[in-house]
């Protein structure tokens, strides 16, 4: 053969290979079983040539829909069916796109909120519900499809849906998001209800003066400040439902354990514990010595922490303190508790992680340089964010607790100024700074992703879900609110 | 040192009857061949590879060697290394480096000789062939007919859109 060829001239050559050539191509998936096809495939870990090969023929059509290559790509990024999502007791999320948030921007923004539009809105009747829906994903390709959308418009793109800006400036204190509300609250008194798209629904008026702490509990909203009074809520009609005297200064911070059991902290050192429902205290846990700045609980435990420099472990349902957690030389405040671990953070620059049955300190997480005022814990993982500006990942991993000199595991130069408002999920996480920056982390690299919003005076609060985010921030001495969908079309799904 | 095991050399003979000596330490990359031998102790007789022909088996059985003092990786699946598509190593690229028919031979036969790296390796090259090409480049690079109507192919398109976006 190769006497042959060696004959030929180049022109007979070209003709050979031209006829040779395709005779040595193969179309793998056609020649390999299956398995050996999905398994090529699982080594593919790039959506777009996936999306490319299903393009190339029938076969490869057919191959490229099933659904074990999407579930390989999405475990190998960690895209967990919604009904997995850990919650950490904020919110489930839903699939579903309510088909309003797509329309022109402009009709509802710049929608001011100020005394007038406060009492206009009062009288007008609540919407109509949206139904309770989430249609879960119907197959691991078009979950993927979907979060991959959602994921790249969290690195690229988003949406601002809604915008408020409030005649009332103030400084927000608190913002919480639930599957049917954003909440806020302000130093001025005000709390506002706006639905989960960010349309503003009604005020709750009734505090007298700066309101601290909120918690949500399906319509209801239990909030207390500075005037001392706890005030149960109906957010679906705006009505105040209970008020509740006892404490005898600024209430600081409140969790609810139940649907009727309401714990608050105050700075007159006592925490109480409300039967919302009956509108009475049910006990008043004395121990600290000083102002209670925040509380965390976990079934029948509940840690406060405090300006005192301890933390107390209490039993809600003997209404007696368990134990004090010392070690700290200066004020805490803030506190995440998943019922195995403790986490602190405090004016001393260190974070400390306890164990809640024993009240041993388990270790001592130096590194921030100024006062710890921003934490929380996710299984392992502990974001802190400091008045040192910066954002710090840390291990709880055992080892890490044993060696904390090697549980930092980011370090994020995250802000010019202190950290105001941080929380992270299992991909990301997002910082609101007194720089007026809100920046977007990847959990894993410590990489930045990208800015959110534009430049403010300073970020208040922030908060996010899976397909949203809701800053609060100060621009031009105004406080505004705005809402970012990450929400692909819903004609693209 | 050399334990006695590695010093003893088993037969293996290919579906075109050629018989080939190997090493056994190196035979028993395969797991197959490896319980085969646990199962029945001393096998002096060529073992019959039933589904691979010489050529193919002479390149598997260069592949063990090169790979011979490999450490046996761990049974986990989903190691995330094993993952990573680009992380083939020099040797492996060369000797992946034949003919579309040999490679997916290779393939086979490493299934079917329970070669997990070799598999792997086979597949991941696979994988970086058809990565990053548009669905023409991969027909070209297979020869596969495009049996898509073109509003078949235009609607596949459509549907695929997403995937471009970044």
């Amino acid at each position: 053969l190769a006497e042959i060829l060696n004959l030929c001239d180049s022109q007979q050559l070209s003709f050979v290979m031209n006829y040779v050539s395709p005779r040595l191509k193969k179309d793998p998936f056609r020649t390999l079983p299956n398995e050996l096809c999905l398994r090529i495939l699982s080594f593919v870990d790039d959506p777009r040539t996936l999306a490319r090969a299903s393009q190339v023929s029938k076969g490869w059509h057919s191959l490229l829909s099933d659904d074990l290559t999407w579930k390989n790509l999405c475990e190998s990024r960690r895209f967990v069916l919604s009904s997995e999502v850990e919650t950490f007791g904020r919110t489930t999320h839903n699939h579903h796109h309510d088909p309003s948030l797509f329309q022109p921007v402009a009709s509802r923004q710049f929608m001011e909120i100020g005394p007038q539009t406060a009492t206009a809105g009062a009288s007008n009747l609540a919407p109509p519900k949206q139904p309770k829906r989430p249609a879960p994903p119907s197959s691991y390709r078009s979950h993927f499809k979907q979060r991959y959308m959602v994921e790249t418009a969290w690195k690229t793109g988003g949406k601002l849906v809604a915008k408020h800006t409030m005649s009332d400036h103030g400084v927000v204190t608190s913002l919480h998001l639930t599957p049917d509300y954003i909440i806020i609250a302000l130093d001025n008194a005000k709390i506002h209800v706006f639905d989960a798209e960010g349309n503003w629904l009604r005020p709750l008026t009734g505090h007298e003066m700066g309101v601290w702490a909120i918690v949500p509990w399906g319509d209801t909203l239990v909030s207390g400040g500075c005037d001392r009074e706890v005030k149960v809520w109906d957010m679906s009609t705006g009505e105040c439902k209970k008020t509740l005297h006892g404490h005898t200064s600024t209430v600081r911070c409140l969790k609810m354990s139940d649907h009727k059991t309401a714990i608050s902290g105050s700075r007159d050192t006592t925490l109480r514990i409300w039967d919302i429902e009956q509108g009475v205290c049910l006990g008043i846990l004395n121990g600290h010595q000083a102002s209670v700045r925040c509380l965390e609980i976990h079934g029948d435990l509940i840690v406060s922490g405090s300006y005192d420099a301890t933390a107390i472990v209490w039993s809600i349902s003997k209404r007696v303190k368990l134990r004090t957690l010392n070690g700290h030389v200066s004020q805490i405040y803030a506190i995440a508790f998943d019922g195995k671990k403790i986490a602190t953070g405090s004016l001393d620059t260190t974070v400390r992680i306890w164990d809640p049955h024993t009240g041993a300190c388990l270790s001592v997480f130096q590194g921030h340089t100024s006062l710890v005022g921003q934490l929380q814990m996710r299984g392992n993982t502990l974001v802190t964010g400091g008045s040192d500006g910066s954002v710090r990942v840390w291990s709880l991993e055992q080892s890490a607790l044993e060696k904390p000199n090697t549980a930092c595991v980011h370090r994020l130069a995250a802000h010019d100024n202190s950290v105001t408002s941080l929380q992270f999920d299992e991909v990301r996480i997002v910082s609101g700074g007194s720089d007026g920056k809100v920046r977007v982390w990847d959990l894993r690299t410590g990489a930045p992703v990208r800015e959110l919003s534009t430049l403010a005076d300073a970020v208040w609060r922030i908060g996010f879900e899976q397909e949203k985010a809701v800053i609060l921030a100060s621009r031009g001495g105004t406080t505004m609110m705005e809402v970012y969908s990450f929400s692909p079309p819903p004609e693209a799904l | 040192m050399a334990t006695p095991s590695t010093q003893a050399t088993v037969k293996l003979q290919s579906n075109d009857n050629v018989v080939i000596e190997v090493e056994r330490a190196i035979a028993e990359r395969s797991v197959l061949i490896k319980n085969m031998l646990e199962d029945c102790g001393e096998v002096t007789d060529a073992i019959p590879i039933s589904n691979v022909n010489e050529s193919i088996l002479r390149k598997v059985i260069e592949w063990c060697e090169h790979h011979k003092n490999d450490p046996v990786a761990a049974e986990n699946e989903n190691d995330d290394s094993r993952k990573k598509t680009t992380d083939i190593d020099e040797w492996d690229q060369k000797f992946m480096n034949v003919d579309q028919e040999m490679l997916f031979e290779i393939i086979l036969a490493a299934n079917f000789l329970d070669i997990k790296p070799l598999l792997d390796t086979g597949c991941k090259t696979v994988a970086n062939m058809i990565k990053g090409k548009s669905p023409e480049e991969i027909r070209k690079l297979f020869n596969i007919q495009n049996d898509f109507t073109p509003e078949e192919e235009e609607q596949i398109r459509r549907e695929n859109e997403w995937a471009e976006d970044r």
